[in-house]
């Protein structure tokens, strides 16, 4: 494992690290107020047609989104003990948990594209292509596009985080993180947890609160 | 460089903590509190889950200031922009809180 190269304007590898976590925690404050922004228009469509909503989201399976959101949970879980052993400079323990969560993001991506498929069988689409009913009120056409554009600007997220989970699954397997230099793996998992936690928000918007 | 107190055990019990307040909010959901308690209830689990996402997996509890600084920004921002924007239509006095449903352009 090879040290941290200082760059020019930084005073100490600390500060640097700082400067990279700060950074980091920048971009995630951005993505979130990316999504901060549809979950306002979830508020307020739903605050304009409460019964629409409610019949544009009895369509999602609630057993799935549970166990979908117990599998992102668990892989928030196995990145946080992945940090923590490349931080104790057990690289390949680390490379092995970021491999299992990565699998985990593609059990995600699994059962959420079954769900995907069941919706599409049975004309719950997005905008006008919504055909549930002969002429369904505009409310529900509202509650399905974002129940679709939400979830799936989630999903995008979902496979930019198992990107960057298996870039740093690699990293470890080869040893080039370790206890002085972890700051890849650990900004990658900050990632992978603001995409849990985004999902923590969506599950029971459109699978419990219906 | 920081000092570790985040430990596995801390995070062991996080992951527990959360499973077991996805099943409450699971449960929570079904015992029939009507539309806008349950969804209190099941926001207020998700905020919970959140903090502890936040404090322990992501190890907010053992960095800076600078960096909690743009969790609490980001977090007042979003409540700013959804309380605002659901406060519109439950607010509406003047104006119908919906356009009426039979003036919507047929396809």
């Amino acid at each position: 494992m090879s040290a941290v190269e200082l760059a020019d304007q930084f005073e100490s590898v600390e500060k640097q690290e700082h400067a990279a976590r700060l950074g980091m925690w920048f971009f995630l404050g951005s993505e979130t107020l990316l999504f901060g922004g549809l979950f306002a228009l979830y508020a307020s469509y739903r605050a304009m047609y409460p019964f629409e909503f409610h019949q544009a989201l009895l369509h999602n399976d609630t057993m799935l989104g549970t166990v979908n959101t117990l599998v992102l949970i668990t892989s928030s879980f196995t990145v946080a003990l992945a940090v923590h052993y490349v931080r104790m400079d057990r690289s390949r323990l680390a490379a092995l948990l970021l491999g299992l969560s990565t699998a985990f993001g593609v059990t995600f991506l699994v059962i959420k594209f079954v769900e995907y498929g069941d919706h599409i069988r049975h004309h719950v689409l997005p905008a006008g292509m919504y055909s549930m009913a002969d002429s369904p009120p505009g409310g529900v056409v509202m509650g399905q596009t974002l129940y679709w554009f939400m979830t799936a600007l989630h999903a995008l997220h979902v496979v930019a985080g198992m990107i960057l989970l298996g870039i740093a699954a690699v990293g470890c397997a080869r040893r080039r993180y370790g206890r002085s230099r972890f700051i890849v793996v650990e900004n990658s998992g900050l990632y992978w947890h603001l995409v849990d936690i985004v999902w923590i928000f969506l599950w029971p918007l459109f699978y419990l609160a219906k | 460089m920081i000092r570790a107190h985040v430990t596995a055990t801390n995070t062991l019990v996080a992951w527990l903590a959360l499973v077991g307040l996805t099943f409450f909010s699971f449960g929570a959901s079904r015992v029939g509190l009507g539309a806008g308690a349950e969804l209190a209830v099941a926001l207020t689990i998700s905020a919970t889950k959140t903090i502890i996402v936040l404090f322990i997996f992501m190890h907010l509890v053992e960095q800076r200031f600078a960096n909690r600084l743009i969790v609490i920004v980001t977090f007042l921002f979003i409540v700013l922009l959804v309380t605002l924007m659901a406060a519109d239509p439950i607010t509406r006095k003047t104006f119908p809180k919906a356009p009426d449903p039979s003036s919507r352009p047929v396809d």
